[in-house]
């Protein structure tokens, strides 16, 4: 949670060079989980062994993430970011007041999203396993709590666009494209490590 | 550095984070195959299984290794990053001292910079915005102030710098 910059006076200075800081894996496990969210939420069929298929290659993705965050580079590690609910209540009461922090990893209420992500799709993966198996088939709260995780994965969803929109906006730095190409726009004098 | 080089290097670091993933992916199916078969019927004793015991947890291996080498892979392209950043840094400040011995003024600075980045005088003129005669007469006093005779001896200046600065005397 590198956090390497403050304030609205950035806004003034000439763009920045831009810094390395989402690796290949995290890209590429981004960019699969989201397309596996995608298919599986629309135009996939429900009961489909696509479906299934499709569900526990995110789920494949996001073990990945998470061995990637034990051994991986410095910004995708989760020393870089660790949860911390006071931390991503003051990032965000921070915007409110006008300070917009910048981070070269997740920020404070990023973070948080992230796990918050990652932890659903994996209980989606066991709630979804449960229904295939005889012990668990039919039983209906193994149902609803996989449809109640889907529906708060959308909600997460939403709020984790939201929240890239808002941040992109206000910090000047584009997290889309970070996330495409891996860069973050931050003064070389504020760079940290 | 070099930026053939550059693009080889991400090159192979996309490369590896796919087979990475792939692999893990290949990896998980054959580990749920395995706990599947053992929590069934399958015993560790039996050679069948007890082979495809091994061989998955051969393949988790060689994904950690992997993924290790991968950061290692990273961890080498962001040093030599950030030591090309830090000689370009250090070029920038080599010439603006050269600038101040010289008593440039700010516009000839910005003249004088173009000319060692290797663009023509008419072209310098454009992107100022002044008469091609004006940069002439400003490159006449750059040469003048520095005590060289044209471009190529301004540029010897800072070869010279250069070449002393990494301590290996030019034979």
């Amino acid at each position: 949670m590198t956090e390497v910059a403050a304030t609205g006076a950035a806004q003034t200075r000439p763009r920045p060079a831009p810094v390395a800081v989402w690796d290949p894996l995290v890209r590429i496990v981004h960019w699969g989980v989201a397309a596996a969210i995608l298919a599986n939420a629309t135009f996939i069929e429900d009961e489909s062994l696509a479906h299934e298929v499709i569900g526990y290659t995110a789920v494949g993705l996001v073990i990945v993430r998470l061995l990637w965050g034990l051994v991986g580079t410095p910004h995708a590690r989760f020393s870089a970011f660790p949860p911390n609910p006071v931390a991503a209540v003051r990032h965000l009461a921070g915007h409110l007041s006008g300070r917009h922090r910048r981070y070269l990893s997740h920020n404070p209420a990023g973070a948080l999203m992230a796990y918050n992500l990652w932890a659903t799709i994996l209980g989606m993966g066991i709630t979804g396993y449960m229904m295939t198996t005889p012990a668990y088939f039919g039983i209906e709260w193994v149902e609803e709590l996989h449809e109640g995780l889907f529906a708060w994965l959308m909600i997460s969803v939403v709020l984790h666009l939201g929240g890239v929109i808002l941040d992109s906006l206000v910090t000047r730095v584009p997290l889309v494209a970070a996330m495409i190409h891996g860069k973050k726009p931050v003064e070389q004098s504020e760079r940290t490590r | 550095m070099n930026t053939m080089a550059r693009m080889l290097n991400r090159r192979r670091a996309v490369l590896l984070a796919a087979v990475i993933v792939l692999q893990s992916l290949t990896a998980m199916f054959f580990v749920a195959d395995v706990v599947a078969d053992l929590a069934h019927d399958g015993a560790l004793e039996d050679l069948h299984m007890g082979l495809e015991a091994l061989a998955s947890i051969a393949l988790v291996g060689g994904i950690l290794f992997l993924m290790i080498e991968l950061r290692r892979v990273l961890s080498r392209m962001s040093m030599l990053e950030t030591a090309t950043q830090a000689a370009r840094g250090e070029m920038a400040e080599v010439i603006d001292g050269f600038f101040a011995d010289w008593v440039l003024t700010p516009s000839e600075r910005d003249v004088a910079l173009l000319m060692l980045k290797g663009i023509e005088n008419d072209e310098i003129a454009r992107l100022r915005g002044t008469a091609s005669g004006t940069v002439r007469a400003q490159c006449a006093a750059i040469f003048r102030k520095a005590g060289v005779e044209g471009r190529p001896q301004l540029f010897s200046v800072f070869m010279e710098e250069l070449l002393a600065g990494d301590g290996a005397p030019l034979k």
